[in-house]
């Protein structure tokens, strides 16, 4: 197993390349049309020196073609974080024409999704800088007719309209058919003048349904749109303008207020970096998960609970960037006692209203007869119970294992937590590869000596393997992105920043089996 | 008669009340200050130990009538107002109680006019321009000559001829600007120097018949007769020449009982070497600080208005002329509100934020947030430096015009500082008309906006960031998907937006190397790709204001909704409700200007004027005037002309 160093410096690099976007032609093309690359469309839609939480840039690596590779579909063609603008944290989401033209791809299309779910759960006004083709044609059966499809990005915008959280969208380039209804569907919009277009239906497919010839600038340009149809608000002489507008219009939403505490935050005592050599890579190898927390949360600081009760998961109360939360995280297998621990402690969170952070780094839970006997299976009832009724916001982390219900206990992607980012150490599958060959291979009747056996695991364990890779499962976004450990802090302190937008229910559980 | 005088009063405004009143507080008196309205809250009010407001500066009765009333003994006039008006110093003369400090009025009269000042020069000895006789054949004359008004100054009623066919117009024409500006249409015609330099020499005589001179000043850097660079002692002139000067200056002042400071002008020839009296000033010239600067006395400096005071106190002088000697050079630069680069015009505004520098003395009247108004002298404050010789003064002015930053207002300090930086300045071979024709550039924006961009990124950088530290939203460019994003900084400058990269880890900006040095109190000091830059800058939410090396540079934050006018492309008009079109004011063909009314038509009650939507052609005209229109009918069409 690779050093951290070496793991973070792999994740580096694949990001390098992501970040160029398309192929070294289809940007040349790009910016000789006067535009911009989507990166610094962001870089000029952000307040001057604000950060961005980018979401899943390593989304679509490998699904449509390698790395690097034409048919590859880097970022899935589509960029979508938060950052700030004029003071409002937004998220945006950006089309990269790049790629592929900018056109929807199965990912691109679950990316823009999560980017509106963060939006939601998170009550951040949204802005789309659009510049696609619309849905990838070949692919249309993957990317059209489903729930989940094209179709529900205008449900959400309708949607997320009507609960008062902002759409803007600036078209900086081709806006067709069913893209055509983000602008429309936004409550403010921009064009940009010769090179914006909006229509249902381009020239080719005028022409073959009507037989009326006509340029895309007289059928849907800027001028068309911002001076005759109304489809637009306002009309920018290129980019950099265009941006500008929609900064302006940014500044004219209701501030939010950002819930953080006032007062200094007293820093980790030991730098992030330090991060690197007190987590083993190798997630077979024990060690003090304490070691993350201290170097995670404010002034090194924990008020630690159950101490001497259920050590194997360590549960505290702490701050990070001044926002109190309570951090569970695994240290060591999971136990009845710490199934408990864990639900007792996300009962006191909600009960206070305080966010929970997971740190994931879990193998499973126990078994045994002795243990199934005692009924671990009631008592993880109990924190899977807990982990999925809770209503505060919830931040998983995964930095090592991820193995079966002990995901589950620990807020895996189905529970709902508002981010879940991934270290690039991180592990994810249902068991461990081996031992999902030794089952697999123990169910087989057919298989004799060692040799058939070894034969029988191998492409098991290799394919356990490659799954289990984080990039795999950035990849298929069931995280929102691989983070380099020592940003963990930041990411977080920034989920905190925004979750707090969003008001909090009552909590109401579902029945604790007793 | 040295009374124990315990109050002054200044009858002037500006820098010139704060440096006397200055003085006189040194000398343990009392200060009175005069105002009017405008001035309620100006600084030499607020320096004052007591002021009275009155309706004018140039309030004769009422100036005196406030001297009295409050005590003050003495009235010093500082210069312009009523420091030349032998009327004021008649009104003084008449009371018992108050005294000018200054000469009498019958010097005043004396010297006012330059047909007799120049009597009495040539009575004394002391060298005049050739003149010629009004009466004189004017084909005798030796061209060019100058034209000018007996009376007055300021190269009101001057005029330079040289052709015996420009003489009637131009004496017709002095003749009437004399008479409007002066009251007095007497005109003097005297050789032209063409290649001249200003020489004035210093005098202070008292009332028991001391005279001394204290050295020579040049001012011949000279903008429309207005002097902008002053310096002392004169860099060209000779020991001979000097000797002339001065001695010259002692005699006039000796042959008319001048009493109190006054200034004696001379031009100097310097294709022939010759010296000529101009005029005497009888007052305490703008420029006196640069004899200041320089004049010792026994070894120490010297206060010409501690001097102006004491005599005007009746008391003699305490040094004679053997005492006098110079140390060093000086040289002062006026600062005032005008736009230099922009055609010399006026300016006038709030001086939102004025930094002067502590490098070189400073005699000024302007502070942050002050208006100023073109309702007075538009000079603002002087910067005198003083150096062991030409050169270090003129080191230490350029240094100290770099330092200093009026904002809110453009200013001549970037002239007076590309002008002191100029070969010619330091090579003194400017004459009084160089500057007519020269051309001085201001420095490039280049620098001035590497400073803005850094100064602005460092303002919404963390360090200057208002949610404090710890916000994990901190403006620090950072990225979770790569390395930190540089700062980028849109400046509007004459038209153009410029988008600067600042890279505050790697210090740069865009490809230049920059290192911080200073960026507190509006004063950033930066080295730039190696050379140490310095300016004051005031970045405000939608602009930020640099001045580098004197000059005041605005750059606008972009406004996504400024400027962004009709676009080309539709120039067709259409009734924008249904009417009726009362007329049409052009003819297909015909070119019209953006804006310009093509015609009328009227609608639900209103008329509307059609517009031209941009410079170009009438390709079309869809109605004529009477005619019922729809709502959306063509009525013209402008075809936009190319640019």
């Amino acid at each position: 197993m690779a050093e951290m160093t070496e793991l973070v410096a792999d994740l580096r690099e694949r990001l390098a390349l992501v970040r160029q976007g398309g192929s070294e032609s289809a940007r040349a093309k790009h910016t000789a049309r006067g535009k911009l690359l989507v990166r610094d469309r962001v870089d000029r839609l952000l307040d001057p020196g604000s950060p961005f939480l980018e979401l899943s840039p390593l989304a679509a690596t490998g699904m449509y073609g390698a790395p690097g590779q034409d048919n590859a579909v880097p970022a899935a063609g589509i960029v979508t974080g938060i950052g700030r603008v004029e003071g409002r944290e937004v998220v945006v989401v950006a089309n990269d024409a790049t790629v592929k033209g900018g056109t929807y791809y199965p990912l691109t299309v679950k990316k823009h999704l999560r980017a509106q779910t963060i939006a939601s759960d998170n009550h951040l006004p949204c802005v789309y800088l659009v510049d696609s083709g619309g849905a990838f044609l070949p692919m249309q059966d993957d990317v059209f007719p489903d729930r989940e499809h094209f179709g529900r990005i205008f449900f959400n915008q309708a949607n997320l309209s009507g609960r008062g959280i902002p759409q803007i969208a600036s078209v900086m380039g081709s806006c067709t058919a069913g893209g055509a209804y983000v602008p429309a569907m936004s409550d403010e919009s921009v064009i940009v003048k010769n090179q914006g277009t909006i229509f249902l239906g381009g020239p080719p497919l005028v022409k073959a349904a009507t037989g009326e010839i006509v340029s895309a600038e007289d059928l849907g340009g800027g001028d068309v749109h911002a001076r005759t149809s109304g489809v637009v608000d306002h009309l920018a002489d290129d980019d950099a303008h265009a941006l500008r507008i929609v900064r302006s219009i940014v500044a004219t939403l209701p501030t939010q207020t950002h819930g953080r505490p006032p007062g200094a935050v007293e820093e980790p005592h030991q730098p992030p970096e330090s991060l690197y050599d007190v987590v083993p890579t190798d997630t077979r190898t024990p060690y003090d998960v304490r070691e993350v927390i201290r170097r995670i949360v404010d002034g090194s600081r924990m008020h630690e609970f159950k101490k001497l009760y259920g050590e194997t998961l360590v549960t505290c109360f702490a701050k990070i960037h001044g926002y109190d939360v309570g951090i569970i995280a695994n240290n060591g297998i999971l136990f009845s006692e710490s199934a408990l621990k864990g639900a007792h402690f996300i009962e006191l969170c909600n009960q206070r209203g305080n966010p929970l952070v997971f740190l994931q780094n879990i193998t499973g839970f126990m078994v045994g007869r002795e243990y199934e006997n005692r009924g671990i299976a009631r008592d993880g009832a109990k924190l899977v119970t807990a982990v999925a009724c809770s209503v505060v916001p919830k931040f998983t982390v995964v930095i090592g294992g991820s193995f079966g219900a002990g995901n589950y206990g620990m807020c895996g992607r189905a529970y709902d937590p508002r981010f879940l980012w991934m270290w690039p150490n991180a592990r994810i599958s249902v068991m461990g590869g081996e031992q999902a060959a030794s089952v697999l291979a123990e169910v087989r009747t057919d298989l004799e000596g060692e040799e058939q056996v070894e034969a029988f695991k191998a492409p098991i364990r290799r394919t356990y393997e490659t799954q289990g890779s984080p990039y795999y499962s950035t990849a298929r976004l069931w995280d929102d992105g691989v983070i380099d450990p020592a940003d963990t802090r930041r990411v977080l302190g920034m989920g905190l920043a925004v979750a707090a937008h969003a008001p909090v229910p009552a909590p109401n559980y579902g029945i604790f089996r007793m | 008669m040295a009374q124990p005088f315990d109050a002054v009063l200044v009858a002037n405004r500006g820098e010139i009340a704060l440096r006397v009143m200055r003085t006189a507080r040194t000398m343990g008196l009392r200060t009175v200050a005069v105002f009017t309205a405008a001035d309620r809250d100006a600084p030499h009010v607020r320096a004052a130990d007591d002021a009275v407001e009155v309706s004018s500066y140039l309030g004769i009765e009422e100036i005196v009538k406030a001297a009295d009333d409050r005590g003050a003994r003495l009235i010093h006039p500082g210069y312009g107002f009523l420091s030349e008006r032998s009327s004021f110093a008649r009104e003084i003369e008449g009371t018992e109680t108050v005294t000018l400090v200054g000469p009498s009025a019958a010097v005043m009269d004396a010297m006012g006019k330059k047909d007799a000042a120049r009597e009495i020069a040539v009575a004394a000895g002391v060298p005049v321009v050739p003149s010629y006789a009004n009466d004189a054949d004017p084909a005798t004359f030796a061209f060019p000559v100058l034209v000018k008004a007996a009376a007055g100054g300021g190269g009101k009623g001057m005029r330079i001829v040289r052709a015996l066919d420009e003489l009637e117009p131009s004496l017709a024409a002095a003749k009437r600007e004399a008479l409007s500006a002066f009251g007095d249409d007497t005109i003097l015609i005297e050789k032209y120097v063409e290649h001249g330099r200003h020489i004035e020499v210093q005098v202070l005589a008292d009332h028991h018949g001391n005279v001394v001179h204290l050295f020579e000043r040049d001012c011949s850097t000279q903008r429309r007769h207005q002097k902008v660079l002053e310096e002392a002692p004169a860099p060209t002139i000779s020991p001979a020449q000097r000797e002339l000067v001065t001695t010259s200056a002692v005699a006039l002042a000796r042959a008319v009982d001048y009493t109190n400071a006054g200034t004696v002008e001379f031009l100097l020839d310097s294709d022939t070497g010759e010296v000529y009296f101009l005029e005497m000033n009888t007052r305490l010239q703008v420029e006196h600080p640069v004899t200041e600067e320089v004049v010792r006395v026994r070894g120490e400096r010297l206060d010409l208005v501690e001097q102006q005071l004491l005599v005007a106190a009746g008391q003699p002088l305490s040094f004679g002329q053997d005492d006098v000697t110079v140390e060093g050079h000086a040289i002062e630069a006026r600062i005032y509100a005008e736009d230099s680069f922009g055609g010399f015009l006026p300016q006038a505004g709030r001086a939102e934020l004025v930094r002067w520098s502590d490098a070189a003395r400073v005699d000024h009247a302007l502070e942050s947030g002050q208006v100023v108004s073109t309702s007075f002298d538009p000079m603002l404050g002087k910067v005198i430096a003083w150096g062991e010789d030409r050169e270090a003064a003129r080191a230490r002015l350029i240094d100290a015009l770099d330092r200093t930053g009026v904002l809110g207002l453009t200013t001549n300090t970037g002239f007076v500082r590309a002008l002191a930086a100029r070969d010619e300045f330091r090579d003194a071979t400017i004459d009084t008309a160089w500057l007519d024709h020269a051309e001085v550039a201001p420095p490039s924006a280049l620098v001035p906006l590497t400073l803005a961009a850094w100064v602005a990124a460092a303002l919404t950088g963390p360090r200057f960031a208002a949610a404090g530290a710890g916000d994990p939203f901190a403006p620090d460019g950072w990225r979770s998907a790569g390395p930190k994003a540089p700062t980028l900084v849109a400046l509007e400058h004459a038209g153009r937006v410029h988008e600067l990269e600042v890279d505050a880890a790697a210090s740069t900006v865009d490809s230049s190397a920059v290192r911080e040095r200073t960026l507190a109190d509006h004063v950033v000091v930066l080295t730039i790709d190696g050379r140490d830059e310095l300016a004051v800058v005031n970045a405000q939410a939608h602009s930020i204001e640099v001045a580098y090396q004197g000059q005041r540079f605005v750059f606008e934050r972009p406004d996504a909704f400024a400027d962004h006018g009709p676009a080309a492309g539709d120039g067709t008009l259409v009734a924008p409700m249904p009417g009726t079109v009362l007329d049409v004011l052009v003819s297909v063909g015909q070119q019209v200007a953006e804006g310009e009314t093509l015609g009328a038509m009227e609608a639900m009650k209103m008329e509307l004027a059609l517009k031209a939507p941009f410079a170009g052609t009438v390709t079309e005209i869809g109605v004529s005037a009477g005619q019922q229109v729809a709502l959306g009918a063509t009525l013209i069409v402008v075809e936009a002309r190319d640019e």
